[in-house]
């Protein structure tokens, strides 16, 4: 993130943004009110036909101006996120995770938020709401966060081989594997496995590494997925994969349904990430979008979500009494934000080389 | 002695209806799994159901990404068409080595993969500043469906008796009236030929529709492939899947008929009796036979 | 028709509309393989060969792999193909008198559908809990809940994916050529003593020759460059050339790697395209031309 921040001050102003001023801008009833959204499967909002999770978040939108006019266009990855967000824009929302924030600002991709419009800004957690500042401007809002790590069907897996990342390079295991599709997270990943100090951060030697490790664990891997939902629970459920790259809330929809399963606490430490909201520099809808986002992070929609996929939110009104499970609350410690830069995880950041990380990534796919 | 004995005969006829029935069972599954009212497409079949129609209709999503790949494919057959007249005009008037240059250019789309021309796209409407838009969809399709409408319309245009064009002109008609009048009311069957082809390509098409269509405004396929992997959205997918499977038989079955009835009409207007009646007995090769013997 | 020296100008319209929405953004995908021009913000321009060079002989082995895997694909499902299309062709020419016509539109009328739906549908069929699978189960053939694995996502599922899509396809001018052999020739060969068989090989097949391969290229030059059926129906091991292309230009910045494999991809085509040319549409330059 530091970084980034420094090659944004270098790189000037961005480059592609021609955000109204708010003297030209419409206001809210004469916006066409039609969202584009860039939006990870799971979290459309409440009312509309995609959402099949029963997520309450949005719903103060759609009860207001309906929900004819959203359309989501689905993010597999955060790379793929920001190169659809660059090529196939453009968006009036977009919800990826923080790491690229600097690139979507250099690209002029996104404006900032009106702070002031979204009453329940100042609820959140100023540590989260930090992170999605660049320049002192409110660039992206966050929502959720949480962790990433291997779940693992604690009746296949023994419990001696579920001690780190290099479970997924056990061969003991070959085809029973799903890392995620997500480049960068892959070399984070192999980092870890490998002791690198600075997972977002590699040298050029520490690349080549990391990539023949990956290629070395591709042959172990059914798939690389896609969609949590559609690929990596049923194959956790059905038994087709043992050990899958995912976040906390596989642990919990599974374990929901009785799969014996486990959330691995490597001893290199899980990766940890924090996802936002951000404003398209280009949007017709500015006051739609800020309605949208505060149906989303109002406390009743960050209650329900982290009560549903237990993950972290930034709405910090939201006290680890009123989530149901309390075991979980402790164990991915969900009352407290700041979790996620502690020591013991990795916060997914900013990679200087991050195209060499890709291309090397597609390599390692057509390989 | 017949070239084919009698259980040849009998073996082929198997092989072939065998292949009809392989061909066309995905469809039949299609067209079973659209009222089946279980909303994962597996056996057992839980029981017949119009439900996923209901909900298909009522999706405004799928609604809008359908009738933009209409409209598309309705301009985009249109325009290309148009231009396959024009070029068709134009190649017949040419001869030798210019001939063989012109068609080899009008015909590079067939060859040209579509994903290397979805990409280039892309970067032509990145480098002009539009970035992806609907009438970028639209041109691509054209360019790609031009092909087709040339390689239909242009045997037609041969296989008109030019005496017809030429009592026009003598009769002091212009060159535009000749053909408003005389050329292209003859060319009908190729134009509708063409349209259809053109149409259907291009409702289809993923590859340029993919990279082109603006994220909030996808086309019909791009919309489908988009469904096709969320379980949720399936059985709607499926279910005007059927609508669609069932819609292009009937059409290629209206165009086959249409198709016959302009010809009859026509060959009787040619005033040639004997082609009448002989034409009019055998089966005709419908249009795209007529493309690949050129 | 009496020739009007103008009128060979209306090609031109159609010709330069082709230039601009076809030519011109080859030519850019040219541009951006020898880095001329970059869609990397802030990224350095200048002409330069070593993406090329890394496909073509450096480190870019992976790309060459799945380049050469593509072919075996598309050749292999292109020969399958050409092969049992033949006899579908012959018995429409042969067998087939009177109703030939009739017939042959049936084998092409699922062609006529949407392509991606057939391909949708043959995932529901082929998938773990699909059609096969669940009927298998149904029938005790194997144990409730076991599919078979090779069925779906992988070579097997992308290659009967493009043999099913292509051979109504590849049916048409094997038949069209078949229809338009002179049937006197088999005669005589019967007159002449052969046998059935012996006509078959010795007549028919020879003759047929250019039809099949004409077939042969109509089904490997699209193959070449599929990218559709891998998504729907391939694993991750069974993804075609055209996916990589694909993957570059949608998931990373680096349009101009991405854009040396579809200049390949191209030239690849154009190539086969030259080859195999003379077994197209040669017909129709000849009657083309006026005066005949």
């Amino acid at each position: 993130m530091l970084g980034g921040a420094v090659l944004l001050d270098a790189c000037g102003s961005p480059s592609k943004s021609t955000s109204t001023s708010p003297s030209k801008r419409p206001p809210l009833a004469k916006e066409p009110g039609n969202l584009s959204i860039l939006e990870w499967p799971g979290y459309e909002a409440h009312g509309t036909k995609a959402q099949t999770n029963g997520l309450l978040a949005g719903k103060a939108y759609t009860s207001r101006f309906g929900t004819s006019g959203i359309t989501y266009t689905y993010i597999t990855n955060d790379d793929q996120a920001l190169e659809k967000a660059t090529a196939a824009g453009p968006f009036d929302l977009m919800h990826p995770c923080h790491e690229n924030l600097p690139d979507y600002v250099t690209r002029g991709l996104v404006q900032p938020f009106d702070t002031s419009l979204i009453p329940s800004f100042s609820q959140l957690n100023p540590f989260l709401a930090k992170k999605g500042q660049i320049n002192g401007k409110q660039y992206m809002i966050p929502w959720d966060w949480g962790y990433g790590s291997l779940t693992y069907r604690t009746d296949h897996v023994a419990a001696s081989d579920a001690t780190g990342w290099q479970l997924a390079w056990n061969k003991k295991y070959s085809g029973k594997i799903s890392l995620w599709g997500g480049a960068s997270t892959n070399f984070e990943i192999a980092a870890l496995k490998l002791g690198f100090p600075s997972m977002d951060n590699l040298t050029t030697s520490q690349l080549t590494q990391a990539k023949a490790a990956l290629l070395a664990q591709k042959p172990l891997n059914k798939l690389y997925w896609d969609n949590e939902y559609t690929q990596l629970q049923p194959d956790l459920k059905s038994g087709t994969t043992w050990i899958g790259y995912s976040w906390q809330d596989t642990l919990v929809t599974l374990s929901g349904e009785k799969i014996p399963v486990a959330f691995l606490n490597p001893s290199q430490g899980r990766l940890s990430w924090l996802c936002g909201f951000m404003l398209g520099a280009n949007t017709k809808n500015y006051y739609h979008c800020h309605d949208y986002v505060e149906s989303y992070i109002n406390h009743a929609a960050c209650a329900q979500m982290t009560n549903s996929y237990y993950y972290g939110t930034s709405n910090a009104t939201v006290k680890p009494s009123d989530i149901k499970n309390q075991t979980l609350v402790k164990a991915l410690k969900l009352g407290d934000p700041s979790a996620i830069a502690a020591s013991d995880v990795h916060l997914q950041s900013w990679s200087p080389n991050r195209p060499a990380l890709e291309k090397a990534w597609l390599e390692i796919v057509a390989a | 002695m017949r070239p084919v004995s009698r259980i040849g005969s009998a073996g082929l006829a198997f092989y072939f209806w065998a292949f009809v029935l392989f061909l066309f069972a995905p469809l039949v599954v299609l067209l079973i799994f659209s009222v089946n009212s279980s909303p994962t497409p597996t056996l057992p079949l839980s029981g017949f159901s119009t439900e996923w129609f209901h909900q298909a209709f009522s999706n405004a999503e799928l609604t809008g990404a359908l009738v933009r790949s209409v409209f598309i494919a309705l301009v985009a057959a249109a325009i290309a068409t148009a231009l396959g007249i024009v070029a068709s005009l134009g190649l017949m008037a040419l001869r030798g080595r210019a001939l063989s240059m012109a068609l080899t250019l009008l015909l590079l789309p067939l060859v040209v993969p579509y994903i290397c021309l979805a990409v280039g796209l892309l970067i032509l409407v990145e480098v002009l500043g539009s970035g992806p838009s609907l009438i970028a969809v639209v041109l691509g399709h054209c360019v790609i469906v031009l092909p087709f409408a040339i390689l239909v319309i242009m045997p037609r245009l041969r296989s008109l008796d030019p005496a017809m064009n030429e009592a026009a002109l003598d009769l002091g008609a212009s060159s535009f009236a000749a053909l408003r009048l005389i050329t292209l009311p003859l060319l009908a069957p190729a134009l509708v030929s063409s349209g259809i082809i053109c149409f259907v390509t291009s409702f289809d098409e993923f590859a340029i529709a993919s990279f082109l269509a603006p994220s909030g405004q996808p086309t019909y396929p791009v919309f489908l492939y988009a469904s096709a992997r969320t379980p949720a959205l399936l059985p709607e997918v499926i279910a005007v899947g059927a609508l669609i499977i069932a819609g292009s038989l009937l059409l290629v079955m209206l165009a086959e008929g249409g198709r016959r009835w302009a010809e009859l009409r026509l060959v009787g207007a040619n005033a040639d009796t004997e082609s009448v009646q002989s034409e009019a007995e055998d089966d005709q090769p419908p249009a795209t036979v007529a493309m690949a013997s050129g | 028709m009496r020739r009007r020296p103008g009128k060979g100008a209306l090609v031109l319209p159609p010709l330069l509309f082709v230039v601009a929405l076809l030519g011109v953004p080859v030519v850019f995908i040219a541009l951006f393989s020898v880095g001329l021009r970059s869609n990397i913000p802030g990224a350095p321009v200048a002409f330069s060969l070593s993406n090329w060079s890394d496909f073509l002989t450096g480190g870019g082995g992976a790309f060459r792999g799945r380049f050469v895997y593509s072919m075996e694909v598309a050749v292999g499902v292109s020969v399958v193909t050409t092969i049992a299309a033949y006899p579908l062709a012959y018995f429409l020419s042969f067998v087939a008198r009177r109703r030939t016509y009739a017939l042959l539109l049936l084998l092409l009328a699922p062609f006529f559908t949407s392509y991606l739906l057939r391909v949708i549908a043959w995932q529901i069929i082929l998938n773990s809990s699909g059609v096969v699978n669940s009927l298998l189960w149904g029938m005790h053939l194997r144990p409730q809940g076991d599919p078979v694995s090779w069925l779906i996502y992988s070579t097997f599922s992308v290659s009967l994916v493009l043999f099913y899509t292509w051979i109504p396809f590849v049916s048409l001018p094997i038949f069209v050529v078949l229809e338009n052999m002179d049937h006197a020739l088999q005669e005589a060969a019967a007159d002449l003593g052969a046998s059935r068989m012996a006509t078959f090989w010795k007549v028919t097949v020879p003759l047929s020759l250019p039809g099949v391969i004409a077939g042969f290229v109509f089904v490997l030059i699209p193959t070449t460059g599929e990218f559709i059926t891998p998504l729907l129906v391939g694993g991750p091991n069974n993804q075609l050339f055209g996916n990589s292309i694909q993957a570059f230009f949608s998931a990373t910045p680096d349009w101009n790697y991405g854009s040396v494999l579809a200049i390949a991809l191209i030239v690849v085509v154009v190539v086969l395209t030259l080859l195999f040319g003379r077994f197209l549409q040669t017909d129709l330059r000849a009657e083309a031309e006026p005066g005949r």
